[in-house]
């Protein structure tokens, strides 16, 4: 008996962009004439192809979900939200206090399945992945995650996003906690203060301007205002420029430093994404293994070049063809009376869903998948001894978490 | 068979699923199954063929596997001969990916009959559900739907007049138009003899247009009242939604709506924004089984209109002067049928019969066309 550990040979992502693509637009095409109920499929051979494709160490994943799974999880998760559509449906025609909370309160009650379901879904993507022989496998309470979670997310968005970090650091350190390879257990080491320092500069760009907008307003008289506006009657516009002249250049100032800031969020957005990445990597840990990432800035930019690229070309094919759709369209409903309601209605809603099935089918086929294999072979492994020692142990997880997932919109890899 | 005979053997690595250590091994293929030996010649594994499964692995490996096992024992090999030799051995291990194919091929085929099923149930369905359940709908349920589905209309008409006060309401320096409407509306309820009590409320839009909402609420818009040039259009506009009212239409919209957002909110899932898809459907199919309840509204008002003592080719009339002119994204003139074939249909069942006397007292007909004046 010989144990090889001088097999190593770092990550490399075996799978190629142009099988990837072909699976992908082929699958897209099927979605589109099964109304989605293909989409247990294809996330099955998606995921297919990108574990086994994933080499680390020497050794590929494997993935070993089925799609009749996914699709027992979809119907668990139909039994569970069924009647919880229906209440929130009920209750919203009642008057009076139920009335009234019931919009709150279903928004607070899908925001916690929103955040179970992912907990769940991780756990079954985890103990559906087998690496050397041995399962990952995920312990915690997912109902205890997802009221941290969204404590968290609450947090951040009243610090407008400057928690993010810390966010991010403790929800990551909860789940890799619980996130075992075989009997060994993962940790997380990333400290959410460094992400801060590195995304504070990119915070700074995009809310200085936001922040400028909102200090030109306080030049504005604003009791003046609102008398003006409270009058009510005709040329309510004319009476409030009157009683507020420096509303109208606050307003253009406003919009122009709203664009700034949607523009630099626009640009900067694949920094912000490198960065958290390599802080993401960076930090995960199995016992002695640790890893180490150098993803670069300038590989995720032409990643999103080849996204917009292909997506240029797309937007022009589509277009030309609902000239031509558009032309033999008008045709017909000089023919046919009536058509026009009906026929128009369709095809604005073909030509909707054609549209975002091409444009996410792109993006999964370039930035995602970029993603995936940038963020793979940017890893460096120390202690990768320990991989060739790891005990098994018995755990397995329902796909329940996976189809809630599904049924409440929060898909992914 | 010598060509089997030449790949009866070669290399592999081994997992035995209890711990991931790596390990060489020697693969001998025997007539039975498939033999794992270690580098001192020592027997690891016994597989019979028709236990090993053919797992996920990239194109250059044949990862193995025992079925029914608990441990999760691998078995890799790179050598193409032999993982080849393996593949006519054991058949279910479907290397030319045949089965596999013909699998998928079913599941694509049944899920297009499976939406096309679906399809079939949203379309005749859906209505014809909505259509059987409406009338076991209690008239108190229509009201408090009514009530609370009235200031969302109201929240999501008022756009313009911020401040302004919306509605053309009563109370204020208007009296005599407000008794003018109330007079020209309790002259409809009383020929129409409702279960709910209408509420008929002018507002400040500019289109001309007019509809109802479940519980007797009816919503004209100023720009109706604009266009109408005798009170007995405005009835006739009046006595069309009364029928809607009468017909218990908005309730069977609710109903229909419901139903569609269930089936297809629940198929659709995650793929790509299933929100929008969902109101896109549901306007598709909404402007196909509209037509038969305007028809049925109209002939309604037409009936009312005579029983009422008004002249029933009116709503005729106006619908000719508005037909044209149609606002985008208002739902009383889009959902409607081709004006002409309507107003021919009115006309039709008017016959001959229509008064001389105005619906209205003509100083109560011009007090009214000022209710949302100054």
């Amino acid at each position: 008996m010989s144990s090889v550990a001088d097999l190593g040979t770092g990550q490399r992502f075996l799978g190629m962009r142009r099988d990837y693509s072909r699976l992908l637009s082929r699958g897209a095409v099927l979605l589109l004439l099964t109304l989605g109920i293909y989409r247990f499929w294809l996330m099955t051979d998606v995921r297919r192809f990108l574990w086994c494709h994933t080499e680390i160490d020497g050794e590929t994943l494997e993935y070993l979900g089925s799609p009749f799974e996914l699709l027992l999880g979809f119907l668990i998760a139909l039994t569970v939200l069924v009647p919880i559509y229906g209440l929130l449906f009920l209750s919203m025609l009642e008057l009076g206090p139920v009335g009234e909370l019931s919009g709150p309160l279903g928004f607070l009650g899908l925001a916690f399945l929103w955040q179970y379901a992912l907990y769940r879904a991780r756990r079954y993507r985890l103990s559906r992945t087998v690496y050397r022989g041995l399962r990952f496998s995920q312990t915690g309470s997912p109902a205890l995650y997802s009221i941290r979670a969204l404590l968290w997310w609450a947090l951040t968005i009243l610090t407008l996003g400057l928690a993010y970090p810390f966010q991010l650091a403790r929800v990551e350190r909860y789940k890799m906690r619980h996130t075992f390879y075989g009997t060994q257990v993962g940790r997380f080491d990333g400290a959410g203060w460094r992400l801060f320092l590195r995304g504070f500069p990119l915070w700074l760009l995009i809310v200085a301007p936001i922040v400028l907008a909102i200090g030109s307003f306080a030049a504005v008289d604003w009791d003046a205002l609102g008398k003006a506006v409270g009058q009510g009657g005709e040329d309510v516009m004319g009476r409030v420029e009157g009683a507020s002249p420096g509303l109208g250049g606050a307003i253009v100032l406003a919009l122009l430093m709203l664009g700034l800031s949607v523009a630099m969020g626009a640009l900067l957005y694949p920094v912000f994404q490198t960065i958290v990445t390599r802080w993401w990597l960076s930090g995960l840990r199995f016992g002695a293994l640790t890893v180490r990432s150098k993803l670069r800035i300038r590989d995720v930019y032409r990643a999103y070049m080849r996204f917009l690229w292909y997506a240029i070309v797309f937007s022009i094919v589509l277009s030309l063809l609902t000239v031509i759709v558009a032309v033999g369209f008008a045709a017909i409903s000089t023919k046919i009376p009536g058509f026009t309601d009906v026929g128009g209605a369709a095809l604005a809603l073909g030509g909707y869903v054609v549209a975002a099935l091409g444009f996410s089918t792109i993006y999964r086929a370039t930035v995602l998948l970029s993603f995936w294999q940038l963020g793979l072979e940017s890893i460096q492994l120390s202690g990768a001894e320990m991989l060739d020692k790891v005990a098994a142990s018995v755990r397995s997880g329902s796909p329940f978490g996976e189809g809630l997932a599904d049924a409440l919109n929060v898909g992914g890899y | 068979m010598s060509d089997i005979a030449a790949s009866t053997f070669g290399d592999g690595v081994y997992f035995d699923g209890r711990v991931s250590t790596r390990r060489r091994v020697r693969v001998i293929l025997t007539s039975s199954g498939l033999q794992i030996e270690d580098g001192d010649g020592r027997l690891v594994e016994n597989w019979p063929y028709d236990q090993i499964e053919s797992l996920n692995a990239p194109e250059s490996v044949l990862r193995l596997g025992r079925r029914y096992n608990v441990r999760l024992e691998r078995l890799e090999i790179a050598d193409d001969t032999l993982a080849a030799a393996i593949g006519d051995r054991a058949l279910q291990l479907d290397r030319s990916g045949r089965l596999h194919r013909r699998q998928q091929l079913a599941v694509v085929i049944w899920s297009l009959l499976a939406t096309a099923s679906l399809v079939a149930l949203a379309w005749f369905g859906v209505p014809a559900l909505a259509t059987r359940v409406t009338p076991y709908v209690p008239v108190a349920v229509e009201r408090k739907i009514g009530t609370a589905v009235d200031p969302q209309i109201r929240a999501s008409l008022d756009t313009k007049h911020a401040g302004a006060a919306f509605e053309c309401a009563p109370g204020g320096d208007k009296p005599a138009a407000h008794a003018a409407l109330a007079q020209l509306v309790r002259k409809l309820e009383n020929a129409a003899s409702l279960d709910v009590p209408l509420s008929v409320a002018v507002v400040h839009r500019p289109e001309s247009n007019a509809f109802a909402i479940p519980g007797g609420h009816i919503f004209v818009f100023e720009g109706l009242i604009d266009k109408a040039s005798s009170a007995d259009e405005l009835a006739g506009v009046l006595a069309h939604e009364i029928g809607h009212v009468a017909h218990r239409d908005g309730t069977r919209a609710i109903l229909q709506q419901a139903g569609l957002s269930f089936l297809f909110g629940m198929m659709l899932g995650d793929f790509v924004g299933g929100g929008a898809v969902i109101v896109a459907a549901r306007a598709v199919l909404k402007s196909s089984y509209s037509r038969e309840q305007e028809a049925a509204a109209d002939a309604y008002g037409v009936a009312l209109m005579r029983k009422a003592g008004g002249d029933p080719r009116a709503l005729g009339t106006l619908l000719g002067k508005i037909g044209g002119a149609t606002e985008p994204g208002m739902k009383i003139l889009r959902d409607h049928p081709d004006t002409n074939a309507r107003i021919a249909a009115i006309n039709r069942l008017s016959l001959a019969a229509f008064p001389s006397v105005p619906f209205l007292p003509n100083e109560d007909w011009a007090s009214l066309r000022g209710i949302c004046k100054g």
